[in-house]
């Protein structure tokens, strides 16, 4: 009788998988950018995605993000994205207007890693409409 | 005897007319029939045709100019933002951009000055670098400028978020007056930018030239007197408006100045902005000879 012992555990599971909720696809607007192990633009990259990747924006109580931060999962990843780096509608993306351009720069791991961490690094602004 | 003659005449003559009339009609029908018909399929075909072949015509000069638009070289402005972010990219252990900084506010101060001296709708980046290797410089973006600025230079001088925002609103102006993009564009970008290269590989020295006269740029050529002379110039114009500003400026450089004469860690920076102990003098007001 060593399976009743099982039954709190395969509740739990339950009650973790079904308290997150799929809020919507968004696609990724930069050129390149990472998905990140915590809500800050330092952390660790689980992986680095490039533009127009769509990402699913999740909700969930265990889960807390700054307002400008969105919690997302990207194939089996889930981590973070700064939510002005995603858009509902699929943007027009470098690589995808000038491809065989740019492929021909056959960027390696590094390089594309470095382009997502720029853009991470960024401190942006825009002055306001006269 | 006459009652059958008359009788059966009459009944071929009926049966004749019948037969005649029916058959008159059928032919009319089966020929009226198949002519129209034959002219409606005709018609009908011809014109799915002419429709058919029309789209075929259109889809392929979409096809087509999908086709030859993945052959495009990027637009001018295009290019200047991606060989920036490349040459970012390129010297990112140099420059030791990727640290976690701290937050001065200077988006903020910069936005508050650029908007107090009426500068409206400018889209700018700021990146924090962590070395001395690099000072200063003003990049062209795609539709902004991308401001670098040493945070070692910033500490060791103890610069205020004003300060740091003034030292970005010079690099701005002096961007604005076109001396960068002038000194490292080459012809093979006016010539290429926007072109096609369909049947043949891009051609990518175009960047690796554009590359290398950043570094000139950036690392060993900086601006001419001249040029420095122009941009304290319009600095002065433009902060004249608000002595406040004008001060701190003012102020600023000869903090510049006297930092640079007993610091060697940043003596290639009199080389590359000629030079912060002449700009304190073309904005000193004229001494009056009595």
């Amino acid at each position: 009788m060593w399976w009743p012992l099982l039954l709190p555990i395969l509740l739990f599971a339950e009650t973790t998988s079904t308290d997150e909720r799929i809020v919507g696809t968004f696609y990724f607007n930069p050129m390149f950018g990472h998905v990140h192990q915590s809500a800050l633009r330092t952390s660790a990259s689980l992986t680095t995605i490039q533009c127009s990747h769509p990402v699913k924006v999740i909700e969930s109580s265990k889960v807390s993000v700054g307002r400008e931060w969105a919690y997302v999962q990207v194939a089996d990843h889930k981590g973070f994205i700064r939510k002005d780096f995603l858009s509902q509608r699929r943007p027009e993306c470098f690589q995808g207007k000038y491809p065989k351009f740019f492929d021909a720069f056959n960027l390696d791991l590094s390089e594309l890693y470095y382009w997502g961490r720029l853009n991470d690094q960024y401190i942006q602004g825009e002055t306001r409409v006269k | 005897m006459n009652f059958v003659f008359f009788f059966a005449l009459f009944m071929s003559q009926l049966v004749f007319s019948q037969t005649e009339k029916l058959q008159e009609e059928k032919e009319l029908e089966v020929v009226n029939f198949n002519s129209i018909k034959k002219i409606l399929v005709q018609d009908g075909l011809s014109e799915a045709a002419k429709k058919k072949e029309k789209q075929v015509q259109v889809l392929k000069k979409e096809q087509a100019k999908v086709e030859t638009g993945r052959y495009l070289y990027p637009t001018e402005s295009e290019i200047w933002g991606f060989t920036s972010e490349y040459w970012l990219i390129k010297n990112a252990q140099i420059l030791d951009w990727d640290f976690e900084k701290p937050d001065y506010g200077i988006d903020k101060s910069f936005k508050s000055i650029l908007q107090d001296l009426g500068f409206y709708q400018k889209k700018f980046k700021i990146l924090l670098v962590n070395s001395p290797n690099i000072v200063r410089a003003a990049l062209p973006g795609n539709e902004e400028v991308i401001l670098l600025i040493s945070v070692p230079f910033i500490r060791m001088l103890d610069l205020s978020k004003l300060e740091i925002a003034l030292l970005l609103f010079e690099d701005f102006v002096r961007f604005d007056l076109g001396y960068f993009k002038k000194s490292v564009m080459t012809e093979k970008m006016t010539k290429l930018s926007g072109s096609n290269f369909q049947g043949g590989k891009p051609d990518i020295s175009l960047i690796e030239e554009l590359l290398r006269n950043y570094n000139s740029q950036i690392n060993e050529k900086g601006y001419t007197f001249q040029q420095m002379f122009e941009v304290t110039k319009k600095m002065d114009a433009y902060l004249k408006s608000n002595p406040e500003l004008w001060n701190a400026y003012f102020r600023l450089l000869g903090k510049v100045d006297r930092f640079l004469k007993t610091n060697v860690q940043f003596k290639d920076y009199i080389k590359l902005y000629p030079s912060p102990e002449m700009q304190v003098k073309w904005l000193s007001p004229d001494e009056k000879v009595l």
